[in-house]
């Protein structure tokens, strides 16, 4: 493809004699912002460790800006990297993390002073200069890394976990910040994140790995809306998902038969859109608890079990009590597996 | 990344291979030494000779018989020592510490040499008993088993005392103010609750002791003389006076296995533990 | 417990611990002859003496000169094995470590021994050399595993962030390893220095005419005369040891690594 600024082809990834990712094919348009998602030991990681240069495919082909890097050292690739810890210096402070990169390049010392400043500027740490990282909080240590990567201009900017380390009210800073930080540099950014809200929130485009493989790839509203694996609607908050068999659902615990007519093997259904007070089945509320806008109950049915918003209007059912539910076909997800 | 293993190996191997030739080859010759006989056949005959020596024996076991008093004594000390450092407040108990360690850092020529000002002829402890008349003539304190066995105390204690400081700082907060609440007198406190959760601290002290004591040169040397020998010294004298270098090769090897066991032993506890 | 039982127990184990040693700064402060306590008026005499013994100064010059080259050597070696072993998957890692290590097992009087009988004899290698390897070695467990445990506190990720910002490997390694385990190198040296320049039983053997390290001329010193000047050299070295130990204490929070 011609719009490609970042493409890995048939990228195989290993450590040692374990292959970590196999064949893996993407493509990442320039000032794009890419997630990469998926649970711990999915490839994730090891993808971006690959673009960065920590690690050498064991075959296939890694293209940034047209050059093929693919035997290219991590120090020659010209790419950020924001490590999950951060990766700070600790012997030296603020500035000089931020000039590190910059000072191994020999510039002029007016320009490393006037870049330094610049992005220590944009990050908001306008001040901190002579702090030392250990003198930094969280979020302000987070700041650091950024800029330390965003002074050396890289052509691809990559982030393990940026939120992880950060608590509630951080992240929702931080999430606003990464996301100005790209827009006024028009950087290609790659986060990877276990943070399927994260990911949604953040990404342009987001890339679901699992095994290794690239399970789906897609805008946040794709993904959200028609994931089309059981395991991409389970990451995307399909709690309820079953087999279907001849117009019944089948769980380990037992058959329902559906109220309408279904050609897909499987189907899912977000809590909100399982149906409380009304319906052909009946199940035992077991849990409920209070969300703000609606009500969680876990109904208890012949399937196992089954997790429902409903809206907080309607009248609450105690726990222990039958109550009537639906799984409506119009809220039903049908996936391929 | 960096997996690159010849690489590794490169900055690894000049320490292993410099430890390897200078260090484990002469070691090793040295003890096969023992294992030939005259012709240079692989014989045992010069550990049966060794040990058929009463005085090699009464060496062997003295050596054994020091060692162990000392631990069980450190021990003893160690336990009352530790149990007070670990109550104190914490500035002082860091100022205790350090003097508590701080013995370690001074020469054990010197911390020896102090002994012979105490327990020599015109030391203070002569001085004293003379003085008052409990004796006419000095006793002779110095070059005894007592002399050898005070100075190998007062150079190793500090080692078990830091092992049980760490071990009892390791002692969940109110653990023992809960047994006492539920009835232990402070006797069952220490026997079912420090002894069990101290056990590996204790094991770790005790080590260091006895492998100290059974490999000092120094104490017994200036203590216990030509008259109170341990396998050390029993070494040194083999070889620089009788220079019998089959005898000095047997007790490198029961030297060697003795530490080694210990230090086996050791590990084996700490890695249960972990 | 009640504070009282505290402090008896501290004071009398501390008064064993460190009391003989205070006596034999006061029996070195004598004005007297021959050893004894207490002495027999004061005076500065033998602290004096001590630095006129030709003897002394030798074996004191050689002393120093082990201590210091031979932990520094020790550390040259040292310190990219304990670095391999940290960051490499190597074959044969708990090989290396145990060979490395062993020279703390092995008690000092063997390697003394050996080393003259199949070191030194053979190859015709001088005792000064011979103190040197072997004291290098003995140095080398103290400086690998104090310089490991700096490193366990160090990510790795660090490096691989000073990579990506531009350095090569050993640029990596000099700008921010090296920076950041200077305190467990220092300390490594301290207790490396202390170790060696302490050690008698390795060096037992290994002396020969006019070649004897500082302890060793000690020991036979006292087997012939029987004045204050050890006892004055003893305490002269302690406080040298102590005065290292509570600067570097004071400098890097020292025991942070012993």
């Amino acid at each position: 493809m011609s719009d490609a600024f970042v493409s890995l082809a048939d990228v195989t990834l290993s450590y040692g004699q374990t292959v970590a990712v196999p064949d893996l094919n993407l493509e990442i348009r320039e000032g794009e912002l890419i997630a990469l998602l998926g649970p711990s030991g999915c490839g994730k990681t090891t993808s971006m460790r690959a673009i960065a240069g920590l690690l050498t495919p064991v075959s296939g082909k890694i293209v940034i800006d047209g050059v093929d890097v693919t035997r290219t050292p991590a120090n020659k690739r010209g790419i950020g990297l924001v490590f999950q810890s951060y990766a700070l210096f600790p012997h030296l402070n603020a500035f000089e993390n931020v000039a590190f990169g910059l000072r191994l390049k020999k510039l002029p010392n007016a320009e490393i002073r006037q870049r330094t400043e610049v992005g220590m500027a944009t990050v908001g740490l306008t001040g901190f200069e002579t702090r030392k990282p250990a003198e930094m909080s969280g979020g302000q240590q987070q700041r650091l890394a950024l800029a330390r990567s965003l002074v050396m201009e890289p052509k691809v900017l990559l982030l393990d976990e940026p939120l992880s380390n950060l608590d509630a009210r951080l992240r929702l800073e931080m999430r606003n910040e990464l996301q100005r930080v790209q827009k006024d540099t028009g950087i290609t950014m790659v986060f990877v994140t276990h943070d399927q809200s994260e990911a949604l929130a953040l990404a342009d485009r987001i890339v679901l790995m699992k095994d290794g493989k690239i399970e789906q790839l897609g805008t946040p509203a794709e993904l959200y809306a028609e994931p089309r694996t059981t395991f991409a609607a389970d990451f995307m908050g399909f709690e309820n998902i079953f087999r279907v068999e001849g117009g019944t659902l089948v769980s380990e615990q037992g058959r329902l038969s559906l109220g309408f007519d279904a050609q897909e093997r499987v189907l899912a259904w977000r809590p909100g859109g399982v149906v409380v007070g009304q319906g052909s089945h009946t199940g035992r509320v077991i849990a409920s608890s209070f969300a703000g806008q609606y009500r969680s109950y876990v109904l208890d049915c012949a399937l196992g079990q089954i997790k429902a918003d409903v809206p907080i209007e309607t009248p609450e059912v105690p726990i222990g009590e039958e109550v009537a539910f639906d799984l409506p076909k119009a809220t039903a997800r049908p996936l391929a597996t | 990344m960096f997996l690159n293993r010849r690489e590794g190996l490169a900055l690894a191997l000049p320490a292993a291979l410099f430890t390897f030739l200078v260090f484990l080859v002469p070691v090793g010759l040295l003890l096969s030494i023992a294992f030939q006989s005259e012709s240079g056949a692989w014989s045992l005959e010069g550990y049966i000779d060794f040990f058929s020596k009463p005085l090699n024996q009464s060496v062997f076991f003295r050596t054994l018989k020091l060692g162990f008093l000392v631990v069980v004594t450190a021990a003893v000390i160690g336990y009352a020592a530790a149990f007070c450092i670990v109550n104190l407040p914490t500035t002082a108990r860091g100022r205790i510490f350090g003097l508590v360690v701080l013995p370690l850092m001074i020469s054990p020529v010197a911390r020896t040499y102090a002994w012979i000002v105490i327990l020599g002829r015109t030391g203070i402890v002569n001085d004293t008993i003379v003085g008052l008349g409990l004796a006419d003539t000095p006793i002779r304190l110095l070059f005894t088993e007592t002399a050898v066995f005070i100075g190998l105390l007062q150079l190793f204690l500090p080692l078990m005392i830091i092992s049980l400081v760490s071990a009892m700082e390791n002692i969940p907060e109110d653990v023992i103010p809960a047994a006492r609440v539920l009835g232990a007198s402070w006797f069952q406190v220490f026997f079912r609750i420090i002894l069990p959760l101290t056990r590996e601290g204790l094991v770790i002290g005790g080590t260091l002791v006895f492998t100290g004591a059974l490999t000092a040169y120094i104490t017994p040397a200036i203590l216990g003389g030509s008259k109170v020998l341990m396998l050390e010294t029993l070494l040194y004298q083999q070889v620089n006076v009788s220079n019998d270098f089959v005898s000095a090769s047997v007790i490198a090897m029961i030297l060697i296995v003795m530490s080694f066991s210990a230090n086996l032993l050791l590990k084996r506890i700490a890695s249960v533990r972990r | 417990m009640p504070r009282f039982a505290i402090w008896t127990i501290l004071g009398l184990t501390l008064t064993f611990l460190i009391g003989p040693f205070l006596i034999v700064i006061l029996a070195g402060a004598s004005a007297g002859e021959s050893l004894a306590f207490p002495p027999q008026g004061l005076s500065l005499k033998w602290y004096a003496k001590v630095f006129t013994v030709e003897s002394f100064r030798a074996s004191f010059a050689l002393s120093l000169f082990l201590a210091v080259f031979g932990t520094l050597a020790a550390l040259a070696l040292g310190i990219p094995a304990a670095y391999a072993l940290h960051r490499y998957d190597l074959l044969g890692a708990e090989t290396i470590r145990t060979i490395v290590a062993a020279p703390i097992i092995v008690p000092g009087i063997i390697v003394g021994l050996a080393l003259l009988r199949y070191f030194v004899v053979p190859l015709d290698v001088t005792i000064t050399m011979a103190l040197f390897v072997t004291h290098t070695a003995l140095v080398m467990p103290y400086a690998v595993r104090v310089v490991s445990s700096s490193l366990n506190n160090l990510r790795a990720d660090m490096e691989e962030a000073a990579v990506i910002l531009g350095c090569t490997r050993l640029q990596a390694f000099t700008k921010v390893v090296l920076p950041n385990i200077r305190g467990g190198i220092l300390a490594a040296f301290i207790l490396g220095f202390i170790a060696s320049f302490n050690e008698v039983p390795a060096s037992l053997f290994l002396s020969g005419p006019g070649v004897r390290t500082l302890p060793i001329d000690m020991l036979s010193y006292m087997e012939i005369t029987f004045d204050p000047s050890v006892a004055a050299l003893s305490a002269l070295l302690a406080f040298m040891s102590i005065a290292i130990v509570f600067i570097a204490e004071r400098l890097l929070g020292f025991s942070r690594y012993v």
